[in-house]
């Protein structure tokens, strides 16, 4: 009789050592994928960043040849502000895409004015900022992967049990702006 | 699921691929030992430490080797097109969320890549100068995707690790039924084979090891190879949600294999597309999945 008490004792033990491991490890799991998530928004904030740096030069150079085009310059300079000020993921976000907007129509009021297409600062930096967009763009995706594996693992069993208890709940993906989507990704 | 995840699981399964190259490794060498008349117990451990030596060895491998026989060097700034296509590799490392790898250029006129490199800290990614002419960047990225993708799934450290085993194991079985042949005829002229039935089973078994050894090792590194190619070119257009531009590379590939490829056949099998091949051959001797298949297979994801 003390035989069998003693096997399902370890029985219980071991059971509990299993779920105890396997909690642990789903914890382990969510934290892990909570830095990966921070990660891949600083690697967005970095980007954001460049891209404020880079315009000022881009102002300068087009200003050299169109002085004229008050209002384009204006509205580059305010999304700039905008989003170097914005506060939160969300936000950036939203005046980077205000930003792309409103370079759109610098570089379309730059093709009348074939001096400038051909100086070799604008064009590198043209090339510089499409690099930019799209490094946002893939630092975006890489951001809403890390987020999606983060919802998955916290909105599922036994993630879940996280949720209430360390108040680790789903987090929102990053939109990407409507125009975005139906133009390939890669603009050059 | 994240590409971090399938790093660490194709860590895992790289791992159980190496354990069974090794294994087999270790068969082949007390084979060559049995053949050589030695006795099997007191060589089975030393033939596990030189298989172990002998795949740690090659998996300590020189990415300036592989640089150096496919003449490649490293990207110009200077120059747009290089330039560009070190901005399109950053892009496409970000969306992995690994650093990114060193690029270099190789100067032939094929459209061709290739990664080297054995994880994500010191890869190297190198295109022809036939790609950055003849491709757009789209397609030159889905290329670049399908290279990291290598580099991801840890192909490289897998393909050296295997080919160095397959080569091995070819050379020790050649060399052991060399042995075996020369034995049997000098037994043959009055001595007795030694140590009765159980000796002749022993021979027996290591005579076909050594025969069917090579061939399989090779068949199953090739097919392996080729899967691979499958599973990078997935996880290329994972990293850029997009087959289009990686279908139309291969498109423009298809018409594009040269004449006169550049650098040391041993590379081949890293290439994109093997540049050694003209004729497509669908056979268990390629490196490479029919270009073909490849496309159909794509235009599905």
């Amino acid at each position: 009789m003390a035989f069998h008490g003693l096997v399902v004792s370890v029985l219980v033990l071991l059971i509990v050592l299993v779920i105890a491991a396997w909690i642990l490890a789903t914890y382990n799991r969510i934290v892990r994928l909570e830095n990966r998530i921070d990660n891949a928004w600083g690697q967005i904030d970095v980007q954001l960043r460049r891209r404020g740096e880079l315009i000022p030069n881009l102002v300068e150079t087009v200003k050299g040849y169109a002085k004229h085009e008050r209002e384009v310059f204006e509205k580059v300079s305010q999304a700039r502000a905008a989003m170097l000020g914005a506060k939160g993921p969300a936000e950036a976000m939203a005046a980077d895409n205000m930003l792309t907007g409103a370079l759109k129509t610098l570089f379309a009021v730059a093709e009348a004015y074939p001096e400038l297409k051909a100086n070799t600062n604008f064009l590198q930096l043209q090339d510089e900022l499409s690099h930019t967009e799209n490094k946002v763009a893939f630092a975006r995706q890489h951001y809403n992967d890390a987020v999606t594996d983060y919802n998955n693992t916290v909105e599922t069993f036994p993630g879940i049990i996280f949720g209430a208890m360390f108040n680790k709940r789903e987090r929102p993906v990053l939109e990407a702006p409507a125009a975005a989507r139906e133009v390939p990704k890669v603009s050059f | 699921m994240g590409f971090e995840d399938d790093i660490a699981r194709n860590r895992r399964a790289t791992a159980l691929v190496v354990a069974f190259m090794f294994l087999l490794l270790w068969a082949v060498i007390i084979g060559f030992s049995a053949a050589l008349g030695l006795p099997v117990a007191f060589v089975a451990p030393i033939a596990a430490v030189l298989a172990l030596v002998y795949i740690g060895v090659s998996s300590s491998f020189s990415v300036q080797s592989v640089l150096a026989a496919t003449q490649a060097r490293p990207a110009n700034l200077e120059v747009r097109e290089e330039r560009l296509l070190v901005q399109r590799v950053e892009e496409v490392a970000i969306a992995a969320g690994v650093p990114p790898p060193k690029v270099y250029v190789q100067d032939s006129r094929d459209i061709n890549a290739f990664a080297t490199g054995t994880k994500p800290e010191n890869a190297v990614v190198c295109a022809t100068q036939g790609a950055l002419q003849q491709l757009d960047q789209e397609e030159l990225q889905g290329v670049l995707a399908h290279e990291l993708g290598h580099v991801l799934n840890r192909d490289i450290l897998l393909s050296t690790i295997t080919i160095g085993v397959v080569g091995t194991i070819a050379l020790l079985a050649e060399i052991a039924l060399r042995a075996l042949w020369w034995g049997a005829r000098g037994r043959g002229r009055g001595s007795r084979g030694g140590g009765g039935g159980g000796g002749a089973i022993l021979l027996v078994l290591a005579l076909v090891l050594l025969v069917l050894a090579p061939l399989f090792s090779r068949l199953t590194y090739l097919a392996m190879r080729r899967r691979r190619e499958y599973l990078a070119d997935a996880t290329g257009v994972k990293l850029v949600r997009n087959n289009q531009g990686l279908v139309r590379a291969l498109r423009k590939i298809a018409g594009d294999l040269p004449d006169d490829p550049k650098g040391s056949r041993t590379a081949a099998s890293l290439y994109i597309e093997n540049p050694w091949v003209k004729t497509e051959v669908d056979s268990v001797f390629s490196t490479h999945p029919p270009l073909k298949e490849r496309i159909r297979r794509l235009e599905q994801m």
